[in-house]
């Protein structure tokens, strides 16, 4: 493991706000098993750095920046954009420079990488994305 | 009075040929009964199933991949699903699939299309039924009116003849598959046998239910069942183009997989 990956595994227990669930199916229904741990999220504040919007996956990559202003870059991802749209995102939804709050299911290995849960932006509003397992998934809008 | 009687036998005579000759003409153009009403989107149930991982009936989650009691494997097709690495469920290895949608960007074919988060729409005609999918995009065509070819070519989505029964239910029969797909996202295989039977009915004015059995004597035992439930959805279709691409699903994997495969690299 790098001093990076380190000061950012620090970090991320740091500022964890874990939820230790059952796992259900639907959970499963992407690519989670084997490489990100889906049965506890951790939260993270940053801000937007990237938005990819497109197949097969959306992408949000986050700047975190802990005490000592170290920086670490965390991506994200969501479900396709069809899916999304259903969720009430659009591909304006995030926009560089945005300071957001967000939750998600990290890998295993400590990568600075994993799965959105869901996303607090400074106004509060919230955009999900995966749900929490257990959890019925957000309704279509 | 012999004149009107006569006259009367004759009447008659032509209305039952009539009454024949429609319900003949009907049968022709799909089938006895009123064309189903199946219009709408149609998306997975998320509260009756959603779209789980296998057409189990008894194991929707995939959790006994390979061992589900319901699925009439022949050996081979036991050890082929085993021997499979798939993309997602509860024994996932993105990193390492074997899922041909994921690595060769191929079509899913059917059933295996409904494992997936997209709507579906049907657009009758009086030839055929056409039935559009938002990934791909996709399109099937059922065929009314029609009889399968004596040797079909196997092809992604074999050849669909349809007929409606009871004013509620499309009957979809297909043959002339190839055997490049899976069933579902657990990797079931099937081969150039198969021969799919769905019924596609609308139970209420917001839920369609689709009963399906698969009889591949090349790959099982004997047919088996498999249903999905859907529901009307009004959010809008086709409202983002959700196409397979290997560059993109190389960026994904790049960005998103790669870092969190195996143990990280010391400096």
């Amino acid at each position: 493991m790098t001093v990076r990956n380190v000061k950012s595994v620090l970090l991320a227990a740091m500022m964890l706000a874990v939820g230790l669930l059952l796992v259900s199916n639907r959970v499963f229904a992407h690519h989670g098993a084997n490489l990100y741990d889906m049965t506890r999220t951790v939260m993270l504040k940053g801000t937007i750095a990237k938005f990819y919007w497109g197949n097969p996956h959306n992408e949000v990559t986050v700047d975190v920046k802990d005490e000592k202003g170290n920086v670490a870059q965390w991506v994200a991802y969501t479900e396709p954009p069809l899916v999304m749209l259903e969720r009430g995102w659009t591909r304006k939804s995030l926009n560089f420079g945005d300071e957001v709050t967000m939750y998600i299911f990290t890998a295993r290995n400590g990568a600075t990488v994993g799965t959105l849960n869901r996303i607090v932006l400074k106004d509060g509003k919230e955009l999900t994305a995966y749900p929490m397992p257990g959890a019925p998934a957000p309704p279509a809008k | 009075m012999r004149n009107i009687l006569v006259t009367a036998a004759i009447a008659l005579a032509m209305a039952a040929t009539a009454v024949t000759l429609s319900q003949t003409v009907r049968a022709q153009q799909g089938g006895s009964a009123r064309p189903a009403d199946l219009s709408g989107d149609w998306a997975p149930d998320r509260t009756r199933g959603g779209m789980g991982q296998s057409l189990s009936l008894s194991d929707p989650g995939g959790r006994k991949r390979g061992n589900e009691d319901d699925i009439p494997y022949q050996p081979w097709a036991r050890a082929k699903t085993l021997s499979e690495k798939t993309s997602t469920g509860p024994d996932a290895h993105f990193d390492e699939t074997t899922d041909p949608q994921v690595i060769y960007c191929e079509p899913p074919g059917v059933p295996h299309i409904y494992l997936w988060p997209i709507k579906m729409r049907f657009v009758p005609t009086p030839e055929a039924v056409y039935l559009l999918y938002e990934i791909g995009p996709f399109f099937r065509v059922i065929w009314l009116n029609a009889k399968h070819p004596e040797d079909p070519d196997p092809q992604w989505w074999g050849h669909s003849i349809g007929h409606y029964e009871n004013g509620d239910t499309l009957v979809v029969d297909t043959v002339g598959f190839n055997d490049k797909t899976w069933l579902d996202q657990m990797g079931h295989p099937h081969t150039e046998q198969m021969h799919l039977i769905e019924r596609y009915k609308r139970v209420s004015p917001t839920q369609l239910e689709l009963d399906m059995t698969i009889d591949d004597p090349g790959a099982y035992t004997k047919p088996w069942n498999s249903h999905r439930n859907f529901a009307v959805s009004n959010t809008g279709f086709m409202r983002y183009q959700q196409i397979c691409s290997v560059r993109e699903n190389q960026k994904f994997f790049d960005d998103v997989g790669k870092p969190a495969v195996g143990t990280l690299p010391r400096k």
